[in-house]
């Protein structure tokens, strides 16, 4: 989603008698890696701090938390989740928080008003203002007021 | 890009890559050595967040094993 490249994340499963095993993987990494080049940190700067704080968010960290539970023996009404529900409930918070982070990103890189924040990230001015009000109420950021009739936004 | 060395941090968990590294090494297996080792107990223990810090703080890739 952050577009940071998904291919630079490996994951292997692999028993500790299968040492050729191991060999075979960590070589695929070096060459998938190497032929992706190096990573430059400074340019995916902004995503990497929105994707960092998405993770660290309350609600991510509380519905990834009460999966099991909510899976197997429910909620506070006693209703199981689906899996299926499960996973697009969790899907739907994690766009929507790391748009959130995204948004509070470039207000601290200097884009304040809706429209500049929609130049720097390119998501629609509709779902940014909508955001930015959810923001406001949960103290990610302030409301400053009007410079020329435009509302400019601060982070907090 | 000829000389380019990637930097990757791998996972590795104790009870299985770990070892299976170790065993590869015992064996005398010939593999590329600039990875960087984190030993953990478990991959579960492994949060998302280490590889995001891991990206920010120059590493050019991630492996997770277990």
């Amino acid at each position: 989603m952050a577009g940071i490249g998904k291919d630079r994340l490996h994951l292997a499963w692999l028993s500790s008698a299968e040492a050729q095993r191991f060999v075979e993987i960590s070589s695929q990494v070096m060459k998938s890696i190497g032929e992706q080049g190096p990573f430059d940190a400074n340019r995916f700067a902004m995503e990497l701090n929105a994707a960092e704080a998405t993770l660290n968010s309350e609600t991510v960290r509380w519905l990834v938390g009460k999966e099991v539970k909510l899976l197997n023996r429910g909620d506070v009404y006693g209703r199981k989740w689906e899996k299926a529900k499960f996973e697009a409930i969790l899907d739907n918070v994690l766009e929507r928080e790391y748009h959130k982070h995204l948004i509070r990103q470039a207000i601290i890189e200097g884009h304040t008003s809706v429209r500049a924040i929609r130049d720097r990230i390119g998501l629609e001015l509709k779902w940014i203002s909508y955001l930015l009000a959810d923001m406001e109420k949960t103290s990610m950021v302030e409301f400053k007021g009007h410079e020329h009739h435009v509302p400019v936004f601060g982070a907090l | 890009m000829e000389n380019f060395e990637p930097k990757i941090v791998a996972f590795l968990c104790n009870w299985c890559a770990y070892a299976g590294a170790d065993l590869a090494g015992v064996s005398r297996l010939q593999h590329p050595s600039f990875m960087r080792t984190v030993r953990v107990m478990c991959s579960g223990r492994v949060d998302p967040i280490f590889i995001i810090q891991a990206l920010k703080n120059g590493c050019d890739g991630a492996l997770v094993a277990g």
